[in-house]
């Protein structure tokens, strides 16, 4: 029986969020700071010709100008992102100068009397037109900035990064294949909009110690990069990070904190605060992927999957940053959750006029397995299977290899099969797939499977864990709390595994890259296992101490000892014990001697053989374990006026073990609205000059209150033996598979392919019959 | 944040309102009447409003007035479209501005503050456009009451100094047999792709139509087509689109072509509801 695994334990800093008084970075003020507010392109692609301060200088309680000459270049694999634009801008919205000012308001007054004289260029608003032997040269100096010997960009072109998967003998597959089919697929670029805006604060002390506070998801990263970008040593890097306000991935870029940083030493290191608007969230800040691709996928006609080959461009805006990452996550899930022995695909990075991009939950799984589980369903369809049946006769299981030839067991894989048998008892299969309502209206369902594993190399985490004299136990971890409860989970694995009351454990919310162990980044749905396992190895670190003190005190070996309910206790005679509170901050003996201290567990964890992809071949391994899944969607579709309404979304996930049960529940429920959300209907609309009409929640729709449909989730249980009780990350798995099922089950029921998102009414229409109406 | 600094005042009657507006004028100023305050705050945060004096009509009870007898219900500029959804007296009123913006919007934005927006939908405008209706304004003479259709014309024809008071609508227009519905791009929050207002007086369907053009409006031509007799459903609704004489919006909710198509089919729908119901 668990004492704590499993259990829905309410978070631990609920209280603070639902009373209000939880503190997020914006929430930081103080009259002697400065504020901060940025002059953005108001072009996609232009040189600047001129850039005149002298009337934004005039306004009073303007402190500094920034412009951007003499900054270094940043990014993450490639540094070719100056941290404002300098002689040219790359996209609209792209930061060229920055105001300091005593107000934001006296700021943007002033930043909006900069004048930029822009001479425009050619605008690049495609991959297609990226791709093009005479295309226009995003970054002319590509061959000479730095980079990590991990990526390959390509001179004289706008490829920032290619990576190849080549797995068994792909002209063999195609000669094998009995049935093919060969598809096109879209989706343009999106935004996370997480309700908090980014925000950074930063001060330089007198002795140089930079301080910075900001919503990122990643304060470790800051410290690193700071140290690099500005010449500052580590140690003098001190990056804090309060609760998050929802992120998403989009908050794992380092781009205001430097902006913040150049400010705050143009005013001799005053504390200066920069924080975007809505506007400037969606325009200025590093935004979700767009992609497009061709797939093409063969089959036996007794439906078993011979080849994959695929191309896939992964739009990666002006700058590089992420891209390149993301690229590599494509090509190393280059498709399905299925077994193909045959695969050949080509994930290439380009360079456009669009806002470059970061991390989206998911790291472009959802986008993948909209494109390959669309190929999916039309192959089904031409083979004349049940798609659902041809998912279960090709899907993944512990012996068959990944796209990049690892060989998969039942921990690392899961158990795919039984999530689709539970999709299809749960979605009522035989029923059939399209049930007439009325003469207008239909019921349909659509169906995909889901898989993802993380793209992460030398992630590693450490946990402290502070006993206080009365026993209770402070965490201390640098996993940022951005919503996703990590920090409670950290908590229940503590309790469970000394036994003790979750209410005597308090976990230390804010991070400070000072006083806390370092975190990776808070990304991948990695923090339940690398911070899990180094809390484990901190509590054990923690138990042998106390066992060891406690030894002296029961006079017996310390191998004899138990720790739990709060005591620790002689194995086979628990009624001989000393509680935890009398030997945790060492004991006194009744002739005054002491020995021992405070009890102070440490541990950390490196996820381990994980390697690079072989350049030729894609041959390695990106991540510990893949989670599966079977989604799907039950949708009322108009015939008449080509609307819709989502019924009802289900994930059937392979989560290892449910460690509680309603954040489980909560984090697939709310991954599954953010991927109907954005399947249906969110996306960047650019002009043909690169430009757009200001992003704003008001014409930009996540789905709303009342918009929602049912969310219905089923848990399966096959362990990840390296997990914490046998884990798998689930923060971003049910939201991967939604556009796919939603994608699928309108395809069904219009009759015509919809390969691409988003499926809003008019796009549908415009495929059926939208020239026929013209 | 607004970035510009402006003066705030309550006036408690009209007379002090419009005075103070006349006052503000002479010293330079360009002052704004305020209800709700939703647009001067969005677009005063966006530079799209810039004001130096802002007269809130709030404390002004005749603005406030939720009134009925057997001839007019009186209500007042400043009421929100929360209450005016809530008042169950005027069924087409209440159902079209239920679909404006989302309820914790709807808690500020008032009805006079809707009908006087920039915004280009204004979808409160349409049910005064199709019954017998009366905009009491104040003037710098006092109040004067004008035909709401006659005052409207793209935007209610306001001079500077004047703000609407109160609407009047004629009791027995409130219970007419009416269809509405909102056109969205995607899903059931946000701006329209086209609303449409309809009301059967006696055998005579009128309509009025917001999202379709920068302005909401009325057409008596298309309401002739709509209505001609003696011709199939079909031919009507044909005749009645070629009637929208200007050129549909063609914006991010939707193109011009697929507006028509959804257009077409709710005006199936309004004959359908009305002539069957």
């Amino acid at each position: 029986m668990d004492w704590m695994i499993g259990k829905s334990i309410p978070r631990k800093e609920a209280e603070e969020k639902v009373t209000g008084s939880a503190k997020y970075t914006d929430d930081k003020s103080d009259a002697q700071m400065l504020h901060v507010k940025l002059k953005v392109s108001t072009h996609a692609h232009a040189k600047i010709k001129k850039i005149d301060t002298s009337k934004a200088e005039k306004v009073t309680g303007v402190h500094a100008i920034i412009v951007g000459d003499s900054l270094p270049l940043t990014g993450t694999d490639i540094k070719d992102r100056p941290i404002l634009a300098y002689k040219k801008v790359r996209y609209f919205g792209e930061p060229i100068a920055a105001v300091v000012a005593e107000h934001p308001y006296i700021a943007k007054q002033a930043a909006a009397l900069i004048e930029v004289t822009y001479e425009p260029l050619p605008v690049i608003n495609t991959s297609e037109e990226a791709m093009k032997q005479e295309a226009t040269l995003i970054h002319e100096n590509l061959a000479t900035y730095q980079k990590t010997d991990k990526v390959f960009p390509e001179a004289n072109t706008n490829i920032a990064n290619r990576v190849k998967v080549r797995k068994g003998d792909i002209q063999k597959a195609w000669l094998q294949s009995h049935i093919t089919i060969e598809e096109n697929y879209i989706i343009p670029p999106s935004d996370h909009t997480a309700i908090e805006t980014r925000s950074a604060i930063v001060e330089i002390k007198p002795d140089g110690t930079v301080m910075i506070t900001s919503t990122t998801q990643a304060p470790y990263g800051i410290k690193s990069e700071f140290s690099e970008t500005f010449e500052i040593e580590e140690g003098k890097v001190i990056a804090t990070t309060p609760l998050v306000g929802g992120a998403f991935g989009g908050k794992v870029t380092t781009q205001l904190e430097l902006i913040a940083y150049i400010a705050s030493k143009a005013v001799n290191g005053k504390c200066v605060k920069l924080t975007y608007t809505r506007e400037e969230d969606m325009l200025t800040a590093p935004v979700r992927m767009g992609i497009d691709a061709k797939v093409k996928l063969g089959a036996t006609t007794d439906g078993k999957l011979t080849a994959a080959e695929i191309t896939y461009f992964i739009d990666t805006g002006a700058y590089a940053d992420k891209g390149t990452l993301l690229t590599k996550a494509v090509a190393a899930t280059c498709t399905g959750p299925y077994k193909i022995d045959h695969i050949r695909c080509d994930a290439i990075c380009v360079y456009t006029n669009h806002p470059y991009i970061t991390a989206y939950r998911g790291f472009s799984h959802s986008e993948i397995l909209f494109m390959f589980e669309r190929a999916m369903e039309t192959l089904a369809k031409k083979l004349e299977m049940d798609p659902l049946q041809f998912r279960k006769k090709n899907a993944i299981v512990k012996g068959n290899t990944s796209p990049t030839q690892t060989l998969l067991n039942e921990s690392s894989v899961g158990n795919l099969p039984k999530c689709i048998d539970q999709l299809q008892d749960m979605m009522n299969w035989k029923e059939g797939v399209i049930i007439p309502i009325d003469e207008r209206k239909i019921r349909v369902k659509g169906i995909c499977c889901s898989w993802k594993t993380s793209t992460i190399s030398g992630a590693s985490s450490g946990v402290v864990l502070l006993f206080n004299a009365d026993g209770s136990v402070n965490i201390l971890s640098g996993i940022v709390e951005i919503g996703m409860g990590t920090k409670t989970i950290l908590a229940q694995l503590l309790a469970e595994r000394l036994k003790m009351d979750i209410n005597n454990i308090h976990v230390q919310m804010d991070v400070d890259t000072k006083t806390i162990p370092e975190h990776y980044k808070t990304v991948a749905s990695r923090g339940t296992l690398l911070a899990g396992r180094a809390l484990l190895k901190a509590a054990d670190d923690a138990v042998e101490q106390l066992r060891d003190i406690a030894s002296r005190v029961l006079t017996c070996s310390p191998e004899d000892l138990e720790v739990g309910y709060e005591k620790v206790y002689v194995r086979d005679d628990p009624t001989t014990y000393v509680y935890i509170k009398d030997v945790c901050y060492g004991y006194q003996y009744s002739n005054g001697h002491s020995i021992g201290g405070q009890v102070i567990g440490k541990g950390n964890y490196t996820i381990r053989h994980l390697s690079h992809l072989d350049p030729k071949t894609g041959k390695g391994k990106t991540g510990p374990e893949w989670t599966v899944g079977a989604q799907g969607v039950e949708i009322e579709f108009d015939r008449r006026d080509f609307t819709y309404k989502i019924l009802k979304a289900f994930s059937i996930i392979d989560i290892g073990k449910v460690l509680n049960y309603k954040a489980a529940l909560g984090q697939v429920m709310g991954s599954m609205s953010m991927g109907l959300s954005h399947a249906s209907a969110e996306a960047y609309e650019f002009q043909e000059d690169g430009t757009m009409n200001i992003p704003k929640l008001r014409t930009y729709g996540p789905l709303r209150y009342g918009d929602h449909p049912e969310y219905i989730a089923k848990f399966i249980e096959t362990a990840h033996l390296d997990g914490p009780y046998g884990a798998r990350g689930v923060g971003e798995h049910a939201l991967i598979g939604m556009p796919a099922a939603l994608g699928n089950a309108l395809s069904t029921a219009v009759g015509v392919e919809l390969n691409q998102l988003p499926l809003t009414p008019e796009m549908i229409w415009r495929k059926k019959v939208g020239d026929k109406f013209l | 944040m607004i970035p510009y600094n402006f003066q705030y005042y309550q006036p408690t009657t009209i007379k002090e309102a419009t005075n103070l507006f006349q006052s503000l004028l002479q010293e330079n100023k360009s002052p704004i009447y305020f209800a709700g305050g939703t647009e001067v705050i969005t677009l005063g945060r966006m530079n799209k409003i810039v004001t130096d004096a802002v007269i809130d009509i709030n404390n002004i009870p005749a603005c406030h007035i939720l009134e009925q007898d057997d001839t007019w219900l009186t209500l007042g500029a400043a009421l929100t479209l929360t209450s005016i959804k809530e008042m169950k007296k005027f069924p087409l009123l209440e159902k079209v501005v239920s679909e404006i913006a989302d309820r914790t919007s709807r808690n500020k934005i008032t009805l006079g503050g809707n009908i006087c927006a920039n915004i280009i939908y204004r979808e409160a405008v349409l049910p005064f456009l199709l019954t017998e209706s009366y905009a009491v304004i104040a003037t710098k003479h006092g109040l004067k009451e004008r035909p709401f259709h006659e005052l409207f014309d793209q935007t209610l024809q306001l001079r500077e100094e004047e703000f609407l008071v109160q609407i009047k609508v004629a009791t027995k227009d409130l219970s007419l047999p009416f269809f509405t519905v909102k056109k969205r791009r995607q899903w059931g929050v946000g701006y329209p792709l086209l609303t449409i207002a309809a009301i059967l007086k006696e055998t005579h369907i009128h309509t009025a139509y917001s999202g379709l053009y920068a302005y909401p409006f009325h057409c008596e031509k298309v309401d002739a087509q709509l209505n001609k007799p003696n011709t199939e459903q079909t031919k009507r609704i044909e005749r009645a689109l070629q009637a929208f004489h200007k050129e549909i919006l063609h914006d991010i909710h939707g193109s011009d072509t697929y507006r028509k198509f959804v257009l077409k089919n709710v005006l199936t729908d309004v004959i359908d509801t009305l002539k069957k119901g």
